[in-house]
């Protein structure tokens, strides 16, 4: 079928078309115009009538206008010209195109500053612990059945790691296994499984400043999440603790709440 | 707002079509513009150069039905011809606008709207609040009858070869 084959309702705009080029004239419109000129059937007949009414239009434009109306006209400004509306506007395809770049580029924009507000220092390390967690096979780890508050002196005692202790908010669950391992920078880590919610802890040094040769420290809790698991970290005396679950943030957060409180009210850990 | 007059002759014009009177155009182009007048002194200005065609309008029908109206008949229809602006041309516009406001309504304000050549068809159809299909209609029946009135009253023999 031709491009140029005009339908019914295309042939029925084409007997009010504009006479003359108009800017508001809609697509449909020019579309049949464009048909009309190109079809077999009806090109002929709508030259005729295009001729016929431009010759029509001539003859109103030659309606005189006597002097007693064109006084009314001098000076009086009434008529309001026709102003392209916002709806207009905001239809104009290269306005539409403009903002949907801006759009994107504004979501762009906040995608990185969420980012940048849920990072912290050490960020990057406890999302590699995460990946840990998911691929740490249970038979890795060395059998440890005690209070996880206590594993902070067994690591000073057994491989000289100063302050790697759990956090009060977890240190009453009880531990199945642990170990301590090097990561791929040469950090000591340890990282213990405990029974509740098959949840695993990581000790690690924090992230330091270069200048001040400190640790980069941040105050409360904040969560990471990778490959399916979260962790919910913090940071005391240059050690990062992590609480990494499978799940997301949103599981992991109310747990963390009333663990803190429970904590906070000097309550047994379950 | 932006305003203008320059579309004042249009108007002007457009009674005089609807009307086929110059006096009466006048008169109805005259009342609208008092009435928009009235309403920007009011701080109601009208909201676009619509309004104007629409209140000139519904003043050329009144002022249409006083005195005497054009007989109901059937008109005769041809088909358009390519000899059709050479037959215009011997027409002048007070032959035109007598022929316009003869014409039945829709038809009438359909014919004057159009060949003032002033708007977008979604304008026409708006100011006229016609469907697609009956301007379309009303139209290509004021041309057709046109075509014959012109087949009448202008010589034939100029355009045969």
């Amino acid at each position: 079928m031709s491009i140029f084959r005009i339908s019914r309702r295309e042939e029925l705009l084409t007997r009010f078309a504009p006479i003359t080029e108009k800017p508001g004239t809609d697509r449909r419109m020019r579309a049949a115009i464009l048909r009309a000129r190109r079809s077999r059937s009806v090109a002929t007949a709508f030259s005729y009538q295009q001729t016929f009414d431009k010759a029509i239009a001539n003859l109103v434009r030659a309606i005189p206008v006597s002097n007693e109306v064109a006084e009314w006209f001098r000076n009086e400004k009434l008529i309001p010209r026709s102003k392209r509306t916002w709806k207009k506007t905001a239809k104009n395809p290269a306005v539409l195109s403009a903002a949907l770049a801006l759009a994107v580029i504004a979501g762009v924009v906040l995608f990185i500053v969420m980012e940048r507000v849920s990072e912290f220092p050490g960020a990057g390390t406890a999302r590699k612990m995460l990946t840990i967690a998911s691929t740490t096979d249970r038979t890795q780890l060395d059998v440890v059945e005690a209070e996880a508050g206590s594993l902070g002196d067994f690591f000073f005692m057994k491989y000289r790691l100063e302050h790697y202790d759990v956090a009060p908010e977890f240190a009453g669950l009880r531990t199945t296994a642990c170990r301590v391992f090097d990561d791929d920078e040469g950090r000591r880590v340890a990282q213990i499984s405990v029974r509740e919610k098959r949840m695993q802890f990581f000790l690690f040094p924090a992230e330091r400043d270069v200048k001040e040769a400190r640790p980069r420290e941040f105050s409360g809790w904040r969560f990471v999440e990778q490959e399916g698991w979260t962790g919910a970290v913090r940071v005391r005396d240059g050690v990062c603790f992590m609480a990494a679950v499978r799940g997301e943030q949103k599981e992991l957060e109310p747990y963390l709440a009333e663990a803190v409180q429970r904590a906070a009210a000097g309550a047994p850990e379950r | 707002m932006l305003e203008t007059n320059q579309n004042l002759p249009q108007l002007y014009r457009f009674c005089y079509l609807m009307t086929g009177d110059a006096m009466k155009a006048q008169e109805a182009f005259q009342a609208t513009l008092r009435e928009a007048a009235l309403r920007s002194a009011q701080r109601e200005p009208p909201k676009d150069r619509l309004w104007f065609f629409r209140d000139a309008r519904s003043r050329c029908l009144v002022v249409g039905e006083e005195g005497l109206q054009p007989e109901a008949i059937k008109l005769e229809e041809s088909d358009v011809s390519p000899h059709a602006p050479g037959q215009v041309a011997q027409l002048n516009p007070e032959q035109l606008a007598i022929w316009v406001s003869a014409a039945p309504e829709p038809q009438r304000s359909a014919l004057a709207a159009y060949y003032l050549d002033e708007f977008t068809p979604h304008e026409l159809l708006t100011l006229l609040d016609l469907s697609p299909s009956e301007l379309a209609k009303a139209l290509a029946r004021g041309r057709r009858q046109f075509q014959a009135w012109l087949n009448a009253t202008t010589p034939a023999d100029v355009y045969e070869e």
